[in-house]
């Protein structure tokens, strides 16, 4: 469904990411794990059409999407919860959830969308009134990748929704992430908290200073030693 | 020379009426300058311009025979287009907001330059049926063309409220504001939305002039005298807001009013002055 | 391009520098015009285009030099202006004794707006504008509502011109050409002297020069008392020429726009830019009134600015520098490279290796609610290199910024060489010998490379003048190896070289802590491999090191300690190896491995076999 090839993302003269192949199947739940200044989140913001490649190509359902002007990436079915969650502080959850769905194919399934939202976070109805940015951080997680959701993508990209979360709510929100794995989206996720990310994926790559150094499914890595080897440096 | 004086209920009650209806017209300039300047980071000093260039047109259409209010259905969407086209030329340089507020200053000289060509530097006022009228409400005069104006400046806020709080693009436009990589990643057209916002600023900015032809006598120079006051109100209300440029243009026409009535008139811009100053020492963040 | 802003010092040859000489001897030169004889027209113009040099050259010392572009040139030229009026219509002073006294009461002004202005933080750019505008009009209105004009202006018919020149147009041609002349010599006198190298650095990055140790409050205030008092005393001089002065003529936006326009035209990094805008603008307005044009003139200084800001941002003069440039390059002094002697160490304050350098006891700091540090008792000891590691939003930065003075601590006490480094700003904690890297490079851009590290050995390294900071700025690039790139601009430097430019400008200040945040993201293994070395002679040279990293190589390779943070908790701290295999750190990197059961595990596992 999402094939990357030779992929080179720089910012200025600093390169982050050196000509990384990898592919996405379609309905998979793919892990990209990789300790920080690996390159994940520049990854996904490449992904989302955030940042733009310096060389290689990103091919999506058989679309090149590489040199697309960054609005148009959405349409092409592909929707971004980013590090950090970035909500539009200002704006209620409503709102929030709103923008997720501006284009035209996603505005018409608006209230659809809207109840499937609320059905895999119910915590959220009551605040659809309240500004985005007064919400607790697993709320507001809730609330970046109901936004995301709003778009009806094919493709979610989670840049380590995990972060800053209490262990807690970063499994139910995991749960939720199997859920819409479950429903036909196919999910790219990359995180830190590895172990999380390890029991959910179909198949994980292992980043490493902008480098694809590993990969396979959960089992097999965890054998390798190759988790280890990266973060911790033992 | 100031001195005080008390003036009798009727006359003070009469000032602030008057404050009112001045205090919108601030609002009505404000909107516009507010709005591109919080969701566009442009600071658009040639909207006090535009606005000259609508009121002058609006005198010439008036020397022909064109009703002032009718005019407006050729004035807004020309000027509608002159916004978006600025715009669009504009778009190309990446221009910081302070860089905009230069640049808008040339352009400003431009227009007051041609303003003054074709219409040379008299006062010009503009004569309209609508300036003989005035309503007597509980012992108050109220003049039709002040009425008008307050009519128009407060229709217009609230329309422009209700755009930014209930449709996709007043959404878009606060979301692209707040965070404009991730409102683009949703697919949120950034170049078409700025192409809309500029042309509606300039619209308002129409609006704003023709009101001013009707209350006011017009000179080249006088762009330069609403500047101060409408930045005041602009910044006292906050950036990229529909109801707050008028409000505070309110606040700021009525407290001038009443300070002119109790002592005399040319101490006026003291208080929305000050009150700018104050605003931006005790929250300078107000103005990003 | 940007051409970089070189700290020129006259004095390093050893003898007079040319530039204020040829200021001087022009002037001489034109003081002879008036008797030529030619019509008072001209002398009238030339008073004209010297005015405007006055103040617009002023402006620049401030707004130019600094970035803080002020809208309040009106207001300091208009009190010079009443302060000379009243003098001599009401207390019936002579003409030239009122100009010291409008200098000095238009500093006075500046001053007291500066002292109140300055010290808001948050005040920067469109903020610093609008305040000085509104200054402007309110002092317009208090001027015209009370007894210094009371609305109908200040007579000066009756007040005699002194017989400077051979007429009165000459006389006050004469005053303006000796104001200018002042105005020049200081313009081009802070330009080269540690008060101009600061205001540039400020306008680049401020919080960076403040950690440099740059007193910004101080500098900011010094430029703007200068810059008022020759806006005054041009004031001054103008208000006698005018005759008859009202407040509708200075008390508006129009004075502030026009030297606005001349400087950016000119080019607002050098002394002479304005100068030269100041003279084409005057003259372009002049022949469009002559003309009959004078609205045409207006649209014209329209085009002309907008045109200026699209296309040519920085101004003439730089232009033209450039296409002079070549010839430029054979007068460059070459630098003396210091003698390949040894460096004297940093570490010159007597103390020995494994004394307490920094105690830090309880540090909290929350940011709207969120914890980044929520009290971490940390110490280290002289000579150590401390690795401080922990998994993103831990808090690492966060510390780094509230010992650097970037932030201020919501709560605990931070001991520095036993002395309490809390309370103070960031300038204060550089001079105090702590310096930081930032993760992303903060080069000041319109500065060399070699003028970059010698701002810091200026500000912090106790240089005494612009040659000798340059002297031992060469000597830190070559510790950090990038001597070849000495003239080169920060921006034609790669990542690597960036970080290390970073470096040699901490090191310039001789700290005894330097405080490195992420050095090593983004480089190649060989480029580590370097920037591990020198951190090694860093340490070896006697400063102590706390660095950020997450490539743990180059932790378990250079560190004696590491201190591991976890939600802005002291986690665990001892050798790297040992700490790196402990349980709860695994967990806070990794996740944790073992979790009780819980029902969406079920759900996991089924997915994961679907």
């Amino acid at each position: 469904m999402l094939e990357v090839r030779d992929l080179h993302v720089a910012y200025g003269p600093a390169t982050a990411l050196w000509g990384l192949s990898f592919e996405l199947r379609r309905g998979e739940l793919l892990c990209i794990v990789g300790s920080n200044g690996a390159g994940k989140t520049t990854l996904i913001n490449t992904l989302a059409g955030v940042l733009r490649a310096r060389a290689g190509c990103i091919v999506f359902e058989g679309r090149d999407l590489t040199a697309l002007p960054p609005h148009r990436f959405c349409a092409a079915g592909i929707a971004i919860v980013p590090e950090g969650r970035r909500l539009f502080a200002s704006m209620s959850v409503r709102e929030n959830l709103e923008i997720g769905s501006v284009l035209p194919d996603a505005k018409t399934r608006r209230t659809g969308s809207l109840e499937a939202v609320l059905a895999l976070f119910p915590a959220l109805e009551a605040k659809l009134a309240q500004p985005a940015g007064e919400l607790s951080g697993g709320q507001q997680q809730m609330v970046a990748i109901g936004r995301a959701l709003m778009a009806r993508p094919r493709l979610l990209l989670l840049d380590e929704p995990s972060l800053g979360l209490s262990p807690l709510i970063v499994r139910e929100l995991f749960a939720a992430i199997v859920r819409i794995n479950g429903q036909g989206t196919s999910v790219l996720l990359v995180e830190q908290n590895v172990m999380m990310a390890l029991r959910i994926a179909h198949r994980c790559y292992v980043l490493e200073e902008g480098r694809m150094v590993a990969d396979g499914t959960p089992e097999e890595l965890v054998e390798r030693g190759a988790i280890r080897r990266s973060y911790l440096g033992v | 020379m100031a001195g005080f004086a008390l003036p009798s209920a009727t006359l003070l009650a009469q000032s602030i009426l008057s404050g009112i209806f001045v205090g919108a017209l601030y609002g009505l300039l404000g909107l516009g300058l507010s709005l591109s300047w919080g969701l566009l980071k442009q600071i658009n000093l040639a909207h006090f311009a535009f606005a000259f260039l609508a009121a002058y047109l609006c005198y010439q259409l008036a020397a022909l025979g064109v009703d002032p209010l009718l005019s407006l259905a050729l004035l807004v969407p020309a000027f509608f287009v002159l916004g978006a086209a600025l715009q669009a030329a504009l778009a190309r340089f990446s221009i910081t907001p302070f860089n905009s507020l230069l640049l808008t200053f040339g352009l400003t000289g431009i227009v007051e330059a041609v303003i003054q060509s074709v219409w040379t530097a008299d006062f010009r006022k503009l004569e309209s049926a609508y300036s003989e009228h005035r309503f007597k409400i509980a012992g108050l005069f109220v003049p039709l063309p002040e009425l008008i104006t307050l009519l128009l400046a407060v229709g217009l806020s609230f329309g422009v409220w209700a755009v930014l709080r209930h449709t996709d693009f007043g959404k878009a436009l606060r979301a692209s504001a707040e965070d404009a990589p991730i409102a683009r990643a949703f697919g949120i057209n950034q170049r078409r939305d700025a192409l809309l916002l500029a042309g509606t600023c300039s619209a308002l900015a129409a609006v704003a002039g023709v009101c001013l032809a009707l209350n006011f006598t017009l000179a080249p120079s006088q762009i330069y005298a609403w500047i101060g006051v409408v930045f005041a109100a602009v910044m006292l209300g906050g950036l990229g807001r529909a109801l707050a440029p008028l409000v505070a243009g309110v606040l700021i026409g009525v407290s001038e009013a009443v300070t002119m009535a109790v002592t005399a008139p040319s101490w006026a811009p003291l208080v929305s002055f000050t009150l700018l100053i104050a605003i931006l020492l005790l929250r300078p963040g107000r103005a990003t | 391009m940007n051409v970089a802003r070189p700290l020129r010092s006259g004095f390093e040859l050893g003898h007079l520098p040319r530039t204020p000489i040829a200021i001087v001897g022009v002037a001489v030169a034109l003081a002879f015009l008036p008797a030529l004889g030619l019509p008072a027209f001209y002398d009238s113009l030339l008073y004209l285009i010297l005015l405007w040099i006055v103040l617009a050259t002023s402006w620049n010392i401030l707004s130019g030099y600094s970035g803080y572009f002020s809208f309040g040139h009106g207001a300091f030229f208009g009190t010079g202006i009443y302060t000379s009026a009243t003098l001599m219509a009401r207390f019936d002073w002579p003409f030239l004794w009122t100009l010291p006294v409008a200098a000095v009461s238009a500093c006075v002004l500046g001053v007291a707006v500066g002292a109140v202005v300055f010290r808001v933080k948050g005040v920067r750019g469109e903020v610093f504008a609008l305040l000085t505008l509104a200054m402007t009009f309110v002092l317009g209105t208090l001027v015209v509502n009370t007894p210094l004009d009371g609305g109908n202006g200040v007579s000066l018919a009756s007040v005699p011109i002194p017989k400077i020149g051979p007429t009165p147009p000459a006389t006050f041609y004469l005053l303006a050409l000796a104001a200018a002349t002042l105005t020049l010599l200081l313009a081009w006198g802070i330009a080269v002297s540690k008060l101009g190298a600061g205001l540039f650095a400020i306008h680049d990055d401020e919080d960076a020069a403040e950690v440099i140790g740059v007193p910004t409050f101080r500098y900011k205030l010094a430029a703007l008392a200068i810059s008022c008092a020759l806006a005054g005393l041009a004031g001054g001089i103008h208000a006698l020429f005018l005759n008859y002065v009202t407040v509708g003529d200075v008390f508006t936006i129009t004075v502030p726009l026009t030297v606005l326009l001349m400087s950016v035209l000119g080019g607002m990094r050098h002394s002479a830019g304005p100068a030269i805008g100041a003279v084409v603008i005057t003259l372009l307005l002049y022949s469009f009134t002559a003309a009959d044009l004078a609205v045409a003139g207006k649209a014209m200084t329209g085009v002309i600015l907008i045109a200026a800001i699209l296309f040519m941002p920085d101004g003439i003069l730089p232009r033209l520098q450039r296409a002079f440039a070549r010839r430029n390059v054979a007068t460059t002094v070459p630098i003396a490279v210091a003698q390949q002697a040894p460096r004297p160490p940093i570490n010159s304050s007597a103390g020995e290796r494994g004394d307490v350098l920094l105690r830090a006891r309880g540090v909290a700091k929350s940011f709207r609610g969120v914890r980044a540090l929520a009290g971490v008792d940390i110490e280290v000891r002289r000579g150590e290199i401390v690795g401080l590691l922990g998994p993103n939003g831990s808090g690492k930065s966060t510390f780094i910024n509230v010992v650097s003075g970037h932030v201020e601590a919501s709560a605990g006490s931070i001991v520095f060489e036993g002395r309490e480094l809390t309370r103070r700003p960031a300038h204060g904690i550089a001079r105090a010998g702590v310096a930081r890297t930032y993760q992303i490079p903060r080069p000041f851009a319109h500065f060399n490379v070699l003028d970059n590290v010698a701002l810091a050995t200026m500000f912090g390294g106790g240089a005494a003048t612009p040659a000798a900071a340059r002297r031992d700025a060469m000597t830190w690039l070559a510790f950090t190896g990038l001597q070849d790139k000495a003239h080169a601009q920060p921006d034609e430097l790669n990542l690597h070289q960036r970080k290390f430019l970073e470096l040699a400008r901490a090191l310039a200040a001789r700290p005894r802590l330097v405080m490195l945040d992420e050095v090593l993201c983004g480089l190649t293994p060989d480029e580590m491999d370097d920037a591990v070395a020198l951190v090694r002679r860093i340490r070896d040279q006697g400063a102590t090191v706390i660095f950020v990293e997450h490539v743990l190589r180059a932790v378990m390779a250079l560190t004696d300690r590491v201190v591991v943070l976890d939600y802005g908790v002291l986690l665990a701290e001892g050798p790297a190896a040992e700490v790196m295999q402990r349980p709860e750190v695994i967990n806070a990197y990794v996740g944790q491995p073992d979790l009780p059961a819980h029902p969406a595990d079920a759900d996991f596992a089924e997915q994961r076999r679907a």
